[in-house]
């Protein structure tokens, strides 16, 4: 925090010796609330800045960190190097010292508490940045209705890396499903590591051109996956021609510990705009309620607009602070509570703030807004040449 | 005899030679026979168009974005490098005065004159210190660099570009002085020629050198300096790596700020606050970053203000001229020197007057100091007047002034008027303020209606700024006062209350709308006593109630506010009345507590990406209406008449009111949807439609081959056209607010304040040091271990060793660290090495502050200007960072056995403990004669002896060793190159060598006695005579069994008989006898001659050599006196010069 500085006189001619390796690290951010926890762990690595976080469930009967949070902490420390956390005893505050990220092969066993979205999400965000292409395995629910499951994660959330150059070879392989509550899923997310990340001008929302979807059923009789093909075409046949619905059926092993059913639907726009939406089982409802939910829950995705899915305004939002120092621009529907946190977060952590105007100042009802940023210029800078 | 001279050759100049000759230069004039250079053969005329396209081809390079605006860039550093008394003050003193017309007495810092209608420079004079140098390799665009002519190059030079070398080589122009004092042409001729070669090989082959001859009146000659600055002029710059990343500054200028009181109490120790003022440069500047100042260490920005430029490039009106008028010439930036009389200094302004100063005397031309004291003087009224009358702004955003109480109402509006016309022309989404004014309008009446008419105009009182804001527009010029400022700026609210404007602001967009409306009423509002907000008041309020959206002020919601994520997603600008956009009031808090509702709570709880579903707002797709009307968003839709503008038609919105109020009209179809359209949108929709239609027409008729680019035409239209994105984008922003978005951009001109900067740098300031501002990546405000590929110096003439402390130069820092070299252990391992390889390159691993891969250093053992020879130990580049290092060395472990079994050995001396050989077990172990094994357990007996087996049985004599490798740790060591603070700035001393400090102390190496190279005594090695045992020799088989025989005793037959010859045998052998004897006679005789004609020659040769031998003598005598001669002549020479350099 200090400046590093020393008087020096002729015959003074001894050094003053190492400092610790925060001396320029810059003031500790300091945050309240368990809340946007992920984010602000990602922001805090990304940018090398340490991170306080306190009162974390301070209130609450069950008061600290919870499991998942936990696991989450450890994984991030598996992918870094030089990470230093301090938990408090009672677990309601935590110190983050982010080291850099290191990548390579890990493993890691997420709690059944949350899915594996939970903690792929924040990978996601720092796996580009690492010194090593990260190979990671990752064992748990696959599919709950709190996260993004993994199938919304290989179809949406990975092609949204990719106006920024990131794609290439990011993949996620689901190996195993697991639903809630037995789990016994096993995903494999592989991503190479990037230089610089490109801004992207993406104003366009274009039209919707082609719909796909997953069905899943998994421990369960095959059918339902089928039941919910046949529920969500009879909504959807009437915009476009062009869907097609997967009915993914895994068996035995691969098909975890409990019994489950899900739907993933993706619509894509002529300038390759994605919008999604899932649903999962429920108990006590019929495959073709659960189908019907996830349609029209696709179907208000559209007409938010925008040229980015609302589950991943802060992931696009993150990539455009980290892009060259040059302007981004983006569509997007309104933020939703979380992208507001961030975009907060993200001024704290790199200074970094966004102008937002309405997408179309001519239109009064139009809700979508207009995201532009001028890029940091982030430079992995953990990236090896040797 | 004739020694007068020959008669000169004259040239007729008039017949026929004369014209023949005449014609022949002429001839030559013209240029070059175009037959002579045709194509002979098709296959030369292939090879010349190959080579034509090759040579293209090296003339790309990798498009690089130049972050520099091209339309008002920073300007142009030139540095003037050289040793001392090679001309470097002549130089830029005639520079100056080349510019400006102006003469310095004295310069010092940085000098920024304007060269150009597009161009401005600054010029600096680098000092012979080699910190100075770094600093001035770091920024300089282009440099200056001076030689001695008449000496040849100094070791300064080439270390100085050796240091452009590894942080990225910017242009150098050589210049060649003190030409003068070589006397003889073709010395001279012979020099230039010499030191060119010598300059192109260490820049290019054809780099420009200039020559200046001799100095008049204290200057080069007018005509050499006018040449060098056309050069200077024209010369384009390519952006560099580093530059092109990292935002600098370079001080022109610098200010104490911090309190005298605190200074005096503190005895001149305390920190100081310090601002610095410069041109940004590089890339934008942004607040949060810590800036790096070479010399002075890391340093927390406070507060950056932009100036107005000192130095402005010429404006509009002489931008019409072709060259840059007279005026503009004298404009020069130089406030640590004495330009105009004025001189700045750490903390005073120090103004020159000539001779004796009196007002009276008009005629004596006037410097900018003596104007500024006379201005001084010329001031009649007190300042408290002064500010009484004048029209203060109090913030640099508020566009209106502040006004004492009894200033007309009249005034104050022309005034704004006039701002809001500007304002207006400016505004960037002038066409739909129309609409918008509507807007505003509805809200000012529906604020009225609610509102008691109690605030009139008050000016001072303003307590209650939470309370509903009145829309009374008694006075016009409050209201508009409100209007004019940022939509970012959060202090606006702040300064308020001081003009008494009761008005909160809610919209910063729309409120920049108002004027339009405002304007086209202007007429009748000046003759109508009845505000203007009056008129048509219930029709508006009609207008007001049907329409229920209003716009929300996203970015000042976001970054303005203290209310919650979903306070501000709830927030509606058009329900409430009551400003709480204001951020930096507490009241805020106890007003408007966070309502979250159950749902939002949950959500929070969970930290979920997904939404929940909830079950009623997807119910209403149930509705076939509401599913039809996004039928307009696929591409199957048929709303959509334009393809190419579907950006502008599907966003009219009219289906994304996710409120649920979707009349029938409003689904019906898109006719009614803009109905508030007005002229402007129409004409927008309208251009859209052409500039579709147009793209369209391109498609289809333009050759689609004839607009394909290749790939480096393509980048760069790329590069170009994300520029000119960069450029507009914040256009219309205001710069307070565009500062924060995108930082301060290069070229501004800016105040820096700078915290807690060492009292030192200030007490030691010195002009002559350059002080450089390097911005900071985020990234290397850390400290780790970092990895670098380095070379030692081939001029540097000692080894590297490991664990010796070395200085940086990397990024903008310099510093010192303790490197363990290593190289690559066939991918398997970092092996340490003790010491740097030969010509090779070899890695290097510090503990330091991180910086980004690739940035390329170079590393000195010592700065001092003492340090004989070459300084520049090592060049290189960061390869890697990281928090953690594996670099090992070997590690032997000896031990012997000292019991034998069949393939099994105890072998004890190796280590001390059995845990130490529980941590071996299954270790390879070898022989020294190389049989290989395994640790396989210790003993219980022995402490620290193991069994361990062999794939043969090992002797006792075998020393037996493992092969361990012991990982090391590089010292975290770093220490800043604190130049800067020294009042004596070449004195620095960092960590000394142990050698060094031992020879200072006088204090003798230790000896370790194990270490020392003793002579390996071998004793010969006997070997015992194999006995094989009785018993064992029974059994062998007989071949196998040991010969041993005794020696036989009596003699045997061949010994015990006798031989007698017959008669003619006893002949046979007397001849044979006789034959022999004769034979050995002549060969005895033949070698006898042989040896004397031998004898003879060798008499002979011996008298050649001595012949030969004399004749090199002489040589070699001649020769050395030559050579004694020659030296005696440089010793003169030398003694000449130097006297002659005192001379001058």
């Amino acid at each position: 925090m200090s400046v590093i500085r020393s008087t020096y006189t002729h015959d003074r001619s001894r050094p003053e010796f190492s400092h610790p390796p925060t001396a320029m690290a810059g003031p500790i951010l300091h945050y309240s609330g368990h809340q946007h926890l992920r984010q602000r762990l990602v922001l805090s690595i990304l940018s090398g800045k340490p991170v306080k976080i306190d009162k974390i469930r301070s209130d609450d009967k069950n008061p600290g960190l919870q499991d998942f949070e936990i696991s989450l902490l450890r994984l991030l420390e598996k992918v870094t190097n030089g990470t230093v956390i301090e938990i408090s005893i009672t677990g309601t505050a935590i110190l983050l010292q982010p080291g850099i990220i290191s990548g390579g092969d890990c493993t890691h066993d997420c709690p059944l508490s949350r899915s594996i979205g939970y903690f792929m999400e924040p990978i996601i965000m720092i796996a580009p940045f690492a010194k090593k292409a990260l190979r990671l395995t990752l064992r748990g629910i696959t599919t709950n209705d709190l996260d993004l499951s993994a199938d919304l994660i290989r179809v949406v959330t990975l092609p949204h890396l990719q106006p920024f150059g990131l794609a290439d070879g990011v993949e996620l392989r689901i190996k195993k499903r697991g639903s809630a509550p037995g789990g016994g899923g096993e995903v494999v997310f592989m991503c190479p590591v990037v230089k610089i990340v490109k801004t992207i001008n993406f104003v366009d929302p274009g039209k919707i051109k082609r719909i796909r979807g997953i069905s899943h059923a998994v421990r369960v009789t095959p059918q339902f996956s089928n039941r919910m093909i046949e529920a969500c075409r009879s909504v959807l046949n009437r915009y476009i021609p062009d869907i097609y619905l997967y009915s993914d059926v895994y068996k035995g092993e691969e098909s975890g510990k409990s019994p489950g059913y899900a739907l993933t639907l993706v619509a894509e726009s002529t300038t390759t705009a994605l919008y999604s939406a899932e649903a999962t089982s429920k108990a006590g409802v019929s495959p073709e309620d659960i189908a019907l939910e996830a349609t029209r829950a696709l179907l208000s995705e559209i007409q938010k607009g925008g040229c980015i899915d609302e589950k991943h305004q802060t992931l696009v939002l993150l990539m455009m602070v980290l892009g060259s120092e040059d302007v981004g621009r983006v569509r997007m529907s309104p933020p939703t509570p979380r992208t507001i946190q961030f975009l907060r977060d993200v001024r704290d952590f790199f200074g970094i703030s966004f102008k937002v105007v309405p997408a179309d100042p001519l239109d009064p009802d139009c809700t979508q807004l207009l995201f532009s940023c001028y890029g940091t210029g982030y430079v992995n800078v953990n990236r090896t040449l040797a | 005899m004739d020694d007068h001279a020959h008669k000169a050759h004259r040239p007729s100049q008039s017949g026929g030679k004369a014209e023949k000759k005449k014609e022949k230069g002429k001839e030559k004039q013209q240029g070059f026979n175009e037959k002579a250079f045709a194509f002979k053969s098709g296959r030369k005329a292939d090879r010349q168009g190959r080579r034509n396209v090759e040579r293209d081809q090296t003339r790309l390079h990798v498009p690089l974005v130049n972050r520099t605006p091209d339309d008002e860039p920073p300007p142009v550093v030139v540095a003037i490098v050289g040793p001392p008394g090679v001309g470097k003050t002549t130089l830029l003193k005639s520079l100056v005065r080349r510019y400006t017309k102006q003469t310095l007495s004295e310069a010092k810092g940085p000098i920024t004159v304007v060269a150009g209608k597009k161009k401005r420079l600054t010029f600096i004079e680098c000092n012979n210190d080699l910190n100075s140098m770094i600093d001035i390799g770091k920024i300089a665009d282009l440099v200056l660099l001076m030689i001695d002519g008449s000496f040849g190059f100094e070791m300064e030079a080439f270390e100085f570009l050796n240091v452009l070398q590894s942080h990225g080589f910017p242009k150098v122009i050589g210049i060649l002085t003190h030409l003068d004092l070589i006397k003889k042409a073709a010395t001279l001729k012979d020099t230039k020629k010499a030191l060119k070669k010598r300059f192109w090989t260490e820049i290019y082959q054809g780099a420009k050198l200039f020559y200046l001859s001799g100095v008049l009146n204290g200057r080069y000659p007018d005509s050499e300096i006018l040449n060098l600055s056309r050069f200077v002029g024209t010369m384009k710059f390519r952006p560099l790596v580093f530059r092109n990343t990292h935002p600098y500054l370079l001080a022109d200028r610098i200010e104490d700020l911090t309190p005298r009181e605190q200074i005096r109490q503190s005895k001149g120790k305390c920190d100081r606050t310090v601002t610095v003022y410069g041109y940004i440069r590089g890339t934008n500047l942004r607040m949060g970053t810590k800036v790096h100042i070479p010399g002075v260490g890391d340093l927390d920005m406070n507060k950056v203000s932009i100036l107005g430029d000192p130095c402005p490039l010429p404006d509009a009106d002489s931008e019409k001229r072709r060259k840059l008028s007279e005026k503009k010439k004298l404009l020069v930036h130089a406030p640590m020197s004495d330009i105009g009389g004025v001189m700045y200094d750490k903390d005073a302004v120090w103004i020159n007057v000539p001779g004796s100063f009196s007002r009276g005397n008009a005629d004596v031309p006037q410097g900018e100091g003596e104007q500024m004291v006379m201005d001084m003087q010329d001031a009649s009224a007190t300042l408290e007047d002064a500010v009484a009358q004048s029209n203060i702004r109090l913030f640099g955003s508020s566009k209106s002034h502040l006004s004492a109480p009894s200033t007309s109402a009249k005034t104050l509006d022309d005034e704004d008027e006039d701002d809001e016309g500007f304002e207006g022309g400016s505004d960037e989404d002038e066409d739909d303020s129309a609409e918008e004014s509507d807007a505003e309008e509805d809200e000012d009446t529906f604020v009225d209606v609610s509102q008691d008419p109690r605030n009139t105009g008050r000016s001072a009182k303003r307590s209650i700024t939470r309370a509903f804001p009145s829309a009374a527009k008694t006075k016009r010029g409050d209201v508009e006062y409100a209007d004019s400022d940022s939509d970012l700026g959060d202090e606006d609210e702040d300064e308020d209350p001081a003009v008494g404007s009761r008005r909160v602001r809610l919209h910063g967009e729309e409120d920049h709308h108002i004027p339009s409306d405002e304007e086209s009423e202007d007429a009748m509002d000046e003759d109508d006593d009845m505000p203007q907000w009056k008129a048509n008041l219930a029709e508006r309020a009609q207008t007001s109630l049907s329409r229920t959206r209003r716009k929300k002020d996203w970015t000042r919601l976001i970054y303005n506010s203290t209310m919650t994520p979903e306070a501000v997603l709830s927030y509606d600008p058009s329900a409430s009345l009551v400003d709480e956009v204001d951020g930096g009031d507490e009241d805020d808090d106890d007003l408007f507590r966070v309502q979250t509702a159950d749902g939002t709570a949950e959500n929070l709880e969970l930290d979920r990406t997904k939404e929940p579903l909830s079950a009623d707002s997807l119910s209403r797709w149930e509705d076939d209406d509401l599913l039809d009307s996004i039928r307009g968003l696929f591409i199957t839709g048929d709303v959509g008449p334009v393809t190419g503008a579907e950006n502008y038609v599907d966003e009219d919105g009219k289906y994304e009111d996710s409120e649920g109020e979707l009349d029938g009209e409003d689904a019906e179809g898109d006719a009614q949807a803009p109905a508030d359209s007005t002229e402007s949108t129409r004409a927008a929709a309208l251009a859209a439609k052409k500039e579709a239609l147009k793209r369209k027409f391109d498609e289809q008729y333009d050759d689609p081959e004839a607009s394909k680019m290749d790939f480096y035409d393509e980048k760069k239209d790329e590069m170009a056209r994300q520029l000119q994105l960069n450029r507009q984008e914040f256009e219309g922003v205001d710069a307070e607010s565009r500062a924060l978005v995108e930082g301060y951009r290069p070229g501004q001109y800016v105040r820096i304040e700078l915290t807690d900067v060492p009292s030192e740098m200030i007490e030691n300031f010195d002009p002559h040091y350059p002080i450089v501002v390097g911005g900071l990546l985020p990234a290397e405000q850390r400290f780790g271990f970092v990895q670098v590929r380095i070379k030692r110096h081939r001029w540097y003439t000692r080894t590297l060793k490991t664990n010796d402390p070395l200085i940086f130069s990397l990024g903008w820092r310099r510093f010192q660290s303790v490197p363990i070299y290593s190289l690559d252990d066939h991918s398997i391992r970092m092996r340490m090495l003790k010491y740097t390889p030969e010509h090779t390159h070899c890695y290097a691993t510090f503990y330091g502050p991180v910086a980004v891969p690739n940035t390329g250093f170079c590393t000195f053992n010592s700065l001092s200007a003492e340090t004989p020879g070459f300084r520049v130990s090592a060049t290189g580049v960061v390869l890697d960072i990281d928090r953690s290092v594996k670099i090992v060395k070997k590690l032997k472990l000896t031990g012997v056995p000292y019991k034998i079994y069949k393939n099994t050995a105890f072998i004890r001396d190796m280590f001390t403990t059995a845990l130490e050989v529980a941590k071996f077990e299954g270790a390879n172990i070898k022989t020294v004669s190389g049989i290989r094994g395994q640790v396989k357990k210790a003993l219980s007996k022995q402490d620290g002896a193991f069994r361990a087996t062999f794939e043969d049985k090992i002797l006792k004599s075998d020393i037996v060793f493992l092969r361990a490798w012991y990982s090391i740790q590089p010292r975290k060591f770093y220490n800043p190159v604190t130049s800067l603070l020294l009042s004596d700035k070449g004195r620095w001393a960092g960590m000394r060598l142990t050698g060094q400090v031992r020879r200072e102390e006088g204090l003798k190496t230790p000896v370790n006695a194990d270490s020392q190279y003793k002579k390996v005594e071998r004793a010969p090695r006997r070997f015992n005579p194999l006995v094989v045992p009785k018993k064992l020799q029974a059994q062998l088989p007989f071949a196998s069994k040991p010969h041993q025989m005794a020696p036989q005793k009596k003699p045997t037959y061949m010994q015990k008989r006798a031989v007698v010859m017959e008669p003619e045998e006893k002949r046979a052998v007397a001849l044979m006898q006789q034959l022999r004897a004769l034979r050995k006679d002549q060969v005895a005789k033949r070698s006898q001659k042989k040896a004397e004609k031998r004898e003879e020659h060798k008499k002979k040769v011996a008298k050649e050599d001595e012949k030969r031998g004399e004749k090199d003598k002489e040589k070699r005598k001649e020769h050395m006196r030559m050579a004694g001669q020659k030296a005696k002549r440089q010793e003169d020479m030398d003694e000449g010069r130097s006297r002659k350099k005192r001379k001058t």
